[in-house]
């Protein structure tokens, strides 16, 4: 178990004129399980790349338990990583894989021996160790590379979206592998991923990344219900958060509140929390949930923030579970996520409840969010 | 609930700074005799070959630069225009009568043959073979007396007469037969191999369309094996300008010098003549014909990519 | 594709065409080593009497034994099996270096970038393009300096400098297609530089060895222009004791003996064809089409 500190790390690739890394500030706590996620090209893998040490950082520091280790070799820096392909060695069998880099290390031969069984057993591919790589499936070859991670007792894990080549049924069991792996050995593990709920189910902390910049570092809770800006709202979260841009207004109370017109060009009212009373007359951005509208339940009486109003059902995708909808709100299409089991039909009108206790708002001009 | 590890493997054992060195300096330190080797072998090379051309330096070199002289003798001198002539012609029939051939039997082998694999041997063997070995083959064939003409008078047509291999008009199109029976099968391998590449679907699509055979395989198939044209028109090029073992075998140019083509004329004057500087200059001719060639070739070739 | 409703390729009066086309070529294309073995076993008489393509009267083999042994080759007349022997001395070592460089060329230029070994590679790319007479004065001044002029030796050095572009470009092209995860692995595992490249390249690229040594094998075993160029009276290749058995203007002109000595020199070359002739396809395509 290591920490793992990273400062204000800066990378330029040699040819590129753009910086890929702009100053990542992270600190990874001992047993900690860190989930970077942001959308491609952002620079995830280059920033795991220089963790491990295969490319050079332009400037910063990378300290494992405190020790400066920008300038070692990948080798000694102790650091194991899973990578999306696997990158199994085509001409080795299991056993070999995971032996190779203890070989390396010169470990003696017994203790290789039982270091090949306990992890063969972890994995359950006790049955697969002479086997090539190429004879196996890709679920298998995937517990083969984190097998070949763990063999070596790293003192921490990179995985390069370990599950993305899996199907998706296999890629929901090894994620909970993946997780009672965690529990068990505490391990500190860096993960990229582009799913979702890896991201959700896993992390104990994810960074949101976009264009070389940490947006955001926080819990799961934190980066759903409170995303500093509309990209880490709009990003984690399917269907994404719907903004819908308002006019603060103030009704005849003195309580804050906004129009909200539907697609019939009819407004209606809805309440606002008060915190926002500063920016009555101001634009702002509405960030709402799809679950955040649903439809009028009867054990959640109208409070304050959680009003009703009347739209039109454009457009019906039951997924089974639940029923998204689309509606117009301020011309801008507006998904809600609606029980399954409620008989109506496009192009009827609903009565909804929206939920704006959990709502975020943003500066429409630095989209950030403005309650934080 | 977190376990912690017992017995932590060896750490690795400990390398000195030197050795960290040494891998970054590995990979330049395995390349560089390469790079010193082709950077005097091949590009210093040219450079002397081309400064040798500047000289008038016969049986040995040496460097009293005599400016264009070289050049002017060259162009004056009805042996080259006679070789040059002759790479066009037999460049440009080599070329065309390769790729007509390659072709055709591509598309003809890519029908679900029986026996393809067999077939595709015999067309290919000959491209494993020497040119020399070529030439004397053919030259045995071709022989006026002995070979196909006394077949064919044995046939009954004794009226037949084919004498290319001694008549100074046509010499050089025995260069041609031989070079493409050398040649033809690697042509049509390539084209081969272009054509498995193509997606099967497009090909089903316009089935469904209707079109007919000829139809997809002229407005279709053919176009997508531009590429494979090219590289094709590139490779025999280049045999063709390079060629000197099979005009030595089969011809040694003549009668006279009917036949000879720039890598023999150049061969000859640089090595038996003690013609080093004329020698030099029909090298330094042979490489602007080889980039006339490549780099239009290699400028669509970039520009293609850029684009893409 | 097989479909014979849709397509009228298929029908049967298409395909017997299809099929008398290719059958005709294969026959063009055989004749000429079918008239080379019928002769290198006839007489002399008979080569005067008979035809082309006529069988031997009469099966002999003097042709053979006066090829390999007693025929003459410019002023010596031991028959070709010294330069047989020359040009194994040649091939073996050429072939086996160059490709040993090429691997380990390949290996840096694909896997351990640096900065300017793109650039080198676009620069080595043209010495396969090159024809080589361009080079062929100042090497013979540079043999001569190195004292290397008419040997063998100097001809290995010359065909490894030359072969070693095509080795290094067809060893890169297989190992840019090998992922590069495989290397950081490894490199995570502990390995350098060396054991990546015995460990985990190597063990994959048997058939990558295979084209190579097959194309080198090929193109220097059947070179003309350095054997003729570069070597002595008793380090000739066999392509150019062919040409001068062939050449050789003494007597009466036997060609028995000159198509018996042609197969002998075509002979090794053949035979790796036919024994592994997917390799020497794959090598003459990777060598030219990209990709
Ligand atoms: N070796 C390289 N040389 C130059 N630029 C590179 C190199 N590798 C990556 N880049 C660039 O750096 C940026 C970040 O790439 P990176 O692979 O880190 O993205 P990523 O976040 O992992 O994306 P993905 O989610 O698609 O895996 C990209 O714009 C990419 O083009
Ligand atoms: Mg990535």
């Amino acid at each position: 178990m290591a920490k793992l500190d990273l400062i204000d790390i800066r990378k330029t690739y040699p040819k590129s004129d753009l910086e890929t890394l702009k100053g990542i500030n992270i600190s990874i706590e001992p047993g900690e399980f860190l989930i970077l996620v942001g959308p491609s090209g952002c620079g995830k893998s280059t920033l795991m790349n220089t963790i491990a040490g295969l490319e050079d950082i332009s400037s910063g520091e990378i300290r494992i338990n405190d020790v400066d280790v920008s300038g070692l070799a990948p080798k000694d820096r102790d650091i194991a990583m899973v990578f999306q392909s696997y990158a199994l060695y085509p001409n080795m069998t299991v056993r070999e894989n995971m032996a190779f880099g203890l070989k390396i290390r010169k470990t003696p031969t017994t203790e290789i021996d039982a270091e090949i069984k306990r992890v063969s057993e972890l994995l359950q591919i006790d049955h697969l160790l002479d086997r090539k790589p190429s004879q196996l499936s890709g679920g298998q070859q995937q517990r083969v590379a984190m097998g070949r991670a763990l063999a070596r007792r790293p003192k921490l894990y990179l995985f390069d979206e370990p599950l993305s080549n899996l199907d998706a049924k296999l890629r929901v069991e090894m994620r909970t592998e993946v997780k009672k792996l965690h529990q068990r050995l505490g391990t500190t593990i860096v993960y990229v991923t582009h799913d979702q709920i890896e991201a959700m189910t896993l992390a104990d902390r994810i960074a949101v990344m976009k264009a070389g910049e940490v947006q955001q570092l926080g819990s799961p809770y934190e980066i759903y219900n409170h995303p500093t800006n509309m990209f880490v709202a709009g990003f984690m979260g399917s269907p994404s958060m719907n903004f819908v841009p308002i006019t603060v207004l103030e009704n005849s109370d003195g309580h804050a509140c906004t129009e909200l017109t539907g697609s019939d060009g009819k407004a209606q009212l809805l309440a606002l929390p008060d915190k926002l009373k500063t920016y009555v007359g101001k634009k702002l951005m509405l960030g709402l949930r799809p679950e955040h509208i649903s439809q009028q339940l009867s054990h959640h009486s109208e409070t304050d923030l959680i009003s009703a109003a009347r739209f039109n059902i454009e457009i019906l995708e039951p997924t089974g579970p639940e029923t998204i909808a689309q509606i117009t709100i301020n011309d801008h299409a507006v998904h809600c996520r609606l029980a399954p089991d409620l008989s109506i039909t496009a192009g009827q009108d609903l009565d909804l409840m929206i939920d704006v206790s959990k709502a975020s708002f943003f500066d429409p001009d630095s989209e950030r969010n403005i309650l934080l | 609930m977190p376990v912690t590890h017992t017995n932590t493997p060896a750490p690795l054992a400990s390398t000195t700074p030197w050795q960290d060195k040494m891998q970054v300096w590995l990979p330049k330190l395995i390349l560089s005799p390469t790079i010193v080797v082709t950077l005097i072998c091949v590009y210093g090379f040219v450079i002397w070959t081309g400064l040798l051309s500047f000289t008038k330096s016969r049986f040995l070199p040496q460097f009293d630069f005599v400016g264009w002289r070289q050049y002017e003798r060259l162009l004056n001198n009805d042996r080259w225009i006679t070789a040059c002539e002759n790479l066009l012609i037999f460049g440009g029939l080599f070329i065309a009568i390769c790729l007509l051939i390659g072709v055709l039997l591509a598309i003809f082998l890519d029908q679900k043959i029986q026996q393809e694999g067999m077939i595709r041997t015999i067309y290919l063997y000959p491209m494993a073979l020497s040119f020399i070995v070529t030439g004397t083959a053919w030259k045995w064939i071709l022989n006026p007396g002995l070979g196909l003409e006394n077949l064919v008078h044995q046939m009954g047509f004794t009226d037949f007469k084919f004498d290319w291999l001694v008549n100074s008009d046509m010499a050089v199109y025995t260069l041609v037969i031989a070079a493409v029976w050398q040649s033809s099968g690697f042509v049509m391998a390539l084209f081969l191999a272009g054509l498995r590449g193509i997606d099967s679907s497009i090909i089903n699509a316009a089935q469904i369309d209707g079109a007919s055979k000829p139809r997809i395989y002229w407005s279709i198939i053919l176009p997508c094996l531009r590429p494979v044209f090219f590289s094709a028109i590139i490779i025999l090029s280049h045999l063709a300008i390079k060629s000197f073992d099979l005009v030595t075998a089969l011809t040694s140019g003549g009668p006279g010098y009917s036949s000879d083509l720039p890598a023999l004329f150049m061969y000859s004057h640089s090595f038996t003549r003690g013609q080093m500087g004329l020698g030099a200059a029909s090298a330094i001719m042979m490489l602007a014909g080889i980039l006339a060639i490549l780099v239009p070739y290699l400028y669509s070739e970039l520009r293609g990519k850029r684009n893409a | 594709m097989h479909s014979s409703s849709t397509s009228q390729g298929d029908n049967g009066l298409g395909r017997w065409l299809i099929y008398g086309v290719l059958a005709l070529m294969a026959l063009v294309y055989l004749l000429p080593l079918f008239v080379m073995l019928v002769t290198s076993f006839k007489t002399g008489t008979d080569i005067r009497t008979g035809s082309l393509i006529s069988l031997p009267q009469e099966w002999v083999t003097d042709s053979w034994q006066a090829a390999w042994g007693t025929a003459c080759t410019g002023v010596t007349c031991d028959g070709i099996k010294g330069y047989f022997w020359n040009s194994i001395k040649m091939v073996v070592p050429a072939v086996l270096i160059s490709t040993f460089i090429g691997a380990f060329n390949g290996y840096v230029i694909s896997k351990w970038r640096f900065k300017g070994s793109d650039l080198f590679f676009s620069l080595m790319l043209f010495g396969c393009f090159l024809p080589f007479q361009l080079v062929l004065l100042p090497m013979a001044a540079m043999l001569g300096k190195l004292g290397l002029a008419n040997t063998t030796t100097g001809l290995v050095l010359v065909h490894v400098i030359y072969g070693v572009a095509f080795t290094t470009l067809f060893f890169r092209n297989y190992y840019i297609n090998v992922p590069d995860e495989l290397v950081k692995a490894a490199k995570l595992d502990g390995a350098g530089f060396f054991t990546i490249f015995w460990a985990i390249l190597l063990p994959i690229s048997k058939p990558i060895i295979m084209v190579t040594i097959i194309w080198q094998f090929t193109s220097i075993w059947n070179d003309f222009l350095f054997g003729v160029v570069y070597s002595g009276a008793d380090s000739q290749p066999i392509t150019v004791a062919l040409n001068n058995l062939v050449n050789t203007s003494t007597g009466v002109k036997a060609y028995n003996v000159d198509m018996a000595a042609a197969i002998i020199a075509a002979l090794p070359t053949l035979l790796v064809y036919f024994v592994a002739g997917k390799y020497f396809v794959r090598g003459l395509t990777a060598g030219s089409v990209k990709g």
